[in-house]
């Protein structure tokens, strides 16, 4: 495609489709970058994409199969050790800006971080809604409650779900719906949002929304050859949409997350909030493991348990995350 | 037409130490993910978890498939449609398939070179499985090597006689 | 612009088939070219690089080579000839009833092998000498044979539901579970139509000798073991006992079990199985590499989404465009083999299906039951020339002539799958997946 002189034309890929919630937030930041620029910088998206891989997304970047696109580190196998493991040290973490937050201190902080990031700029920090605990039977209302319970799990939570007596499962997340069905499964660790997007109302019959805590990670990233290859003035819209991009995603999330317990209550699934005592518990019992995975990145040379102890001294004071954040710009 | 190879339709298998070493590799990696697979089954129905057994698998799975691409390579049962060169002189038939076999060769070079590519990128990333930690780069090491040795086999292919 | 690129890819594709180019070498090259015009070549090299590595690692296709050896094995313990046997004894007496008895045997060996091709060349090379043994017109039961053996890709296990339902996405489970009334309706409709033209010409199929009881019963009970095999795997995987690579592992070893028990399991047959299931599962590896490299061209190219937006502005009717896409599948099939060709349109046609709001489990179900009719229409059926290849008496324009009644019942069943979508989705949606 022809670009006009003075026109820059960048692709973005994405695996998911337009109407993703992640999508949306996407397109609130392309229209925001265009007009911006007055239309000097255009982005093509490409959507629900064979473009790039969910775990070599960031390889495939670097090397130009996309200008930008959407990554995910904590898919990643290799090379980005310390950023994966950092998104589990956000025990007791309250919003999703807290997160992006304590992220950009803890980046701003340890360079290894950012080193992680090679070849590429971040165009986007993105936290999460908090995971809970979608179950077949009865809600969990106390730590008591997980004893017995075949779930399906990310592999990061395995720890402290066999320490809680549960018998965690790994499997793809195509397959759950059925499993529930068939009761291979009694329940799935998911967010709240998967309740609709997922149809898991008709499988399961609540929600008990015990928070696993998680953290944020660089979601969004331009290879740095092609920003180099900008103009200043169009570099630095790139840079200062990042902020966009991320307010972007943090409504989206919250939008999907409210939506998914609606639509739950609405098809008759019980909602369960955990007893703020007992959440208290869960987070110690988070926490503990946590340090653990830091402790054991040590063998690869990595040092995280500084990380985690500045991870967790933000999560007690997010007025001092807010403030480092805001100075990390 | 697609060249069938049927469970009637047995051909000599190739032989030699490459196709031996080939059938080996993938043989094993085959009867590797089926017996860890049934092992998985066996623990989820009698109380004991096998974590990671998908893990292993996964690698075991590598082993077969490149096993099987080089051996499917050497048994030359790569579908291809016959539609034309079916009513070629030979001669004619014959230039086409240097044409094809060069065509494939260069397709596994560049396959190759981008596994490889991405192998020596991340060698000192340490990419491993979640759970076993199962070292990834032996397994890109092995894919890279089995599609170069594609390559080779496409490139010299045309020059060898069938069965060879 | 750039959709005009992607046709111009699949035009270089259509021409490189024809030269004879590997299926999957032929798809990987455009792929490439097309990927280095449109974005670097260096972006293409590493694309082909990371799926490359990321299909032969890939855990959901290892499922593939894996029932493949389990139908090996069950062919080496001879159960393909007792499928038919069995079905021969009781209803061979009847008019036209050997060929009743090899379409029960297709689908019989259906439920164990996943491909059409390995269905027809063991169902055939036991059933054929039978049916001409006993007189039949050498057309009608290679006709019958041809067509039957297409059951072999839609009964479940099918490895066509499985490459689909790994480039769509899919659950494996659910697409098995569509697949079953499909692929009952399909043998009842072949079934019909044997009965049928026998009702009219007597000579096609001579009743066979009436077996006695006792020897029903024998032959019954040689297949008692293979049916629980096919029970144990497939229904444990309907009932959620197991995943589908589970279930092709479990598959293998009760295989290998069977064939043991049952005598004649020796090292050199088992390593000849595993030997033919590398070959196979190899070819299929190179050709979803190639296909899926396409795919990512094509998405590149936005040539699919073009499609799809003349589709909706054409204001078609979602049937027409099913019905168009059978017609561009049974054109392209005619020349392509069916794994090829379902993986070179599913990026293509499954967004327009999509965007017409149809199930993509039954858009499976509907482009493996059409890609199926492309094994047995001319010129270039591959079951065809299978049969051909058993029998070589017989010519390839006496097995099409036979044929050509079986492709009637084949469109009257395609033309029932697309009215009543239910046929597919009803049952995944009563065993939820
Ligand atoms: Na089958
Ligand atoms: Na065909």
């Amino acid at each position: 495609q022809r670009t006009p002189p003075g026109e820059h034309m960048l692709t973005y890929a994405t695996p998911y489709p337009p109407s993703h919630p992640f999508s949306r937030a996407d397109i609130t930041w392309m229209k925001w970058v265009e007009e911006k620029s007055h239309g000097r910088l255009r982005i093509r998206p490409y959507w629900a994409g064979s473009l790039l891989s969910s775990d070599m997304s960031m390889a495939e970047i670097r090397h130009g199969v996309a200008d930008i696109g959407l990554i995910t580190p904590i898919y990643t196998r290799g090379s980005v050790h310390l950023l994966r493991v950092q998104s589990g040290f956000y025990g007791g973490v309250r919003t999703i800006d807290d997160q992006v937050k304590i992220y950009d201190c803890l980046q701003a902080r340890f360079p290894e971080i950012g080193r992680e990031m090679d070849g590429l700029v971040t165009l986007a920090v993105q936290g999460g809604n908090f995971p809970g605990v979608l179950t077949r039977g009865k809600p969990i209302r106390s730590l008591e409650d997980f004893r017995g319970l075949r779930l399906r799990a990310p592999t990061e939570n395995n720890e402290i779900l066999q320490a809680l007596g549960t018998d965690p499962v790994n499997m793809p997340m195509a397959e759950v719906y059925s499993a529930l069905a068939k009761g291979i499964i009694d329940g799935v660790v998911a967010p709240a949002d998967t309740i609709k997007s997922l149809h898991f109302n008709e499988v399961a019959k609540s929600f008990s929304s015990i928070r696993f805590s998680r953290g944020a990670y660089p979601a969004r990233a331009i290879s740095e050859k092609t920003f180099r290859r900008l103009p200043p003035d169009l570099q630095r819209i790139l840079l200062a949409s990042r902020r966009v991009w991320e307010a972007a995603l943090e409504t989206e999330l919250l939008k999907a997350e409210a939506a998914g317990i609606a639509f739950g209550q609405e098809k008759g699934i019980q909602v369960a909030p955990m007893p703020p005592a007992q959440q208290v518990r869960f987070d110690a019992l988070y926490n503990k493991f946590a340090l653990d995975q830091a402790r054991r990145l040590k063998s690869l040379d990595i040092e995280a348990v500084p990380v985690f102890d500045e991870a967790q001294r933000l999560v007690a004071n997010p007025a001092s995350a807010a403030r480092c954040a805001a100075a990390s710009l | 037409m697609g060249k069938p190879n049927p469970v009637a339709d047995r051909p000599p298998p190739p032989q030699g130490p490459l196709a031996r070493a080939a059938f080996l590799v993938g043989g094993a990696g085959l009867l590797i993910a089926t017996l860890i697979d049934s092992l998985a089954v066996l623990g989820r129905h009698t109380g004991f978890a096998f974590l990671g057994s998908i893990e292993i698998v996964q690698s075991a799975v590598v082993l077969a498939a490149s096993g099987a691409i080089i051996v499917a390579t050497l048994a030359r049962s790569h579908a291809a449609v016959h539609i034309l060169t079916d009513r070629l002189s030979p001669a004619a038939a014959g230039r086409l398939a240097h044409i094809a076999a060069a065509l494939a060769a260069i397709v596994f070079l560049c396959m190759a070179i981008g596994s490889g590519w991405l192998m020596v990128e991340g060698w000192g990333g340490h990419e491993r499985t979640e759970l076993l930690h199962i070292p990834f780069r032996w397994l890109r090491l092995i894919w890279t090597l089995a599609a170069a040795l594609v390559a080779v086999l496409f490139l010299i292919q045309p020059w060898r006689r069938r069965g060879a | 612009m750039s959709g005009l690129i992607g046709l111009l890819g699949i035009f270089c594709l259509l021409g490189l088939l024809t030269l004879g180019v590997p299926i999957g070498a032929a798809l990987g090259f455009v792929g490439l070219g097309g990927l280095a015009l449109m974005i670097s070549p260096e972006a293409a090299i590493i694309k082909l690089g990371v799926i490359s590595f990321e299909t032969v690692s890939r855990y959901e296709l290892g499922v593939l080579p894996l029932f493949l050896l389990m139908a090996h094995l069950c062919f080496a313990a001879g159960a393909s000839r007792d499928f038919f046997d069995a079905a021969a004894r009781f209803i061979g007496h009847k008019r036209g009833g050997l060929a009743l008895a090899s379409i029960g045997g297709c689908a019989g060996f259906g439920a164990i092998s996943g491909s059409s091709l390995a269905t027809v060349a063991t169902i055939g090379s036991v059933a054929l000498p039978e049916m001409r043994r006993a007189g039949y017109k050498p057309g009608f039961a290679a006709g019958a044979l041809a067509a039957g053996g297409t059951l072999g890709s839609l009964v479940p296990p099918s490895g066509a539901l499985i490459v689909f339902g790994i480039i769509a996405e899919q659950s494996i489970g659910k697409l098995f579970a569509a697949s079953i009334i499909p692929g009952i309706s399909q043998a009842l409709f072949y079934m019909a139509t044997i009965a049928i033209l026998c009702a009219f010409r007597p000579e096609f199929g001579p009743p066979a000798a009436r077996a006695t009881w006792p020897e029903r019963r024998a032959a019954f009970r040689r297949i008692v073991d293979v049916l629980c095999l096919i029970l144990f795997v497939i229904g444990g995987l309907m009932i959620g006992w197991f995943t589908p690579t589970e279930a092709a592992s479990v598959g293998v070893i009760c295989a290998t079990l069977l064939w043991i028990f049952r005598g004649g399991f020796t090292l050199a047959g088992f390593g000849e199985a595993l030997g033919s299931t590398l070959r196979t599962s190899g070819m299929i590896y190179v050709v979803v590499i190639g296909a899926i490299l396409f795919a990512a061209f094509i998405s590149v190219t936005g040539l699919a989404d073009q499609a799809a937006r003349v589709v909706t502005d054409l204001h078609a009717s979602p049937t027409l465009a099913i019905l168009a896409m059978a017609v561009i599948l049974l054109v392209l099939g005619s020349f392509l083999d069916g794994l090829a060709l379902m993986l070179l349109t599913t990026p293509i046609f499954l967004p327009i299906a999509v965007s017409l709001h149809m199930s993509p489990v039954w858009f499976g179900i509907f482009i493996v039951r059409t890609m199926e009719i492309g094994f047995v229409h001319p010129p270039l059926g591959l079951n065809v020339y299978v049969i051909q290849g058993i029998a070589k008496d017989i010519s390839l324009g006496t097995i099409f002539r036979g044929v050509a009644p079986f492709l009637v019942a084949d469109f009257l069943h395609l033309g029932l799958l697309i009215a009543f979508p239910a046929l597919s989705l009803w049952l995944p949606g009563m065993t939820a997946g």
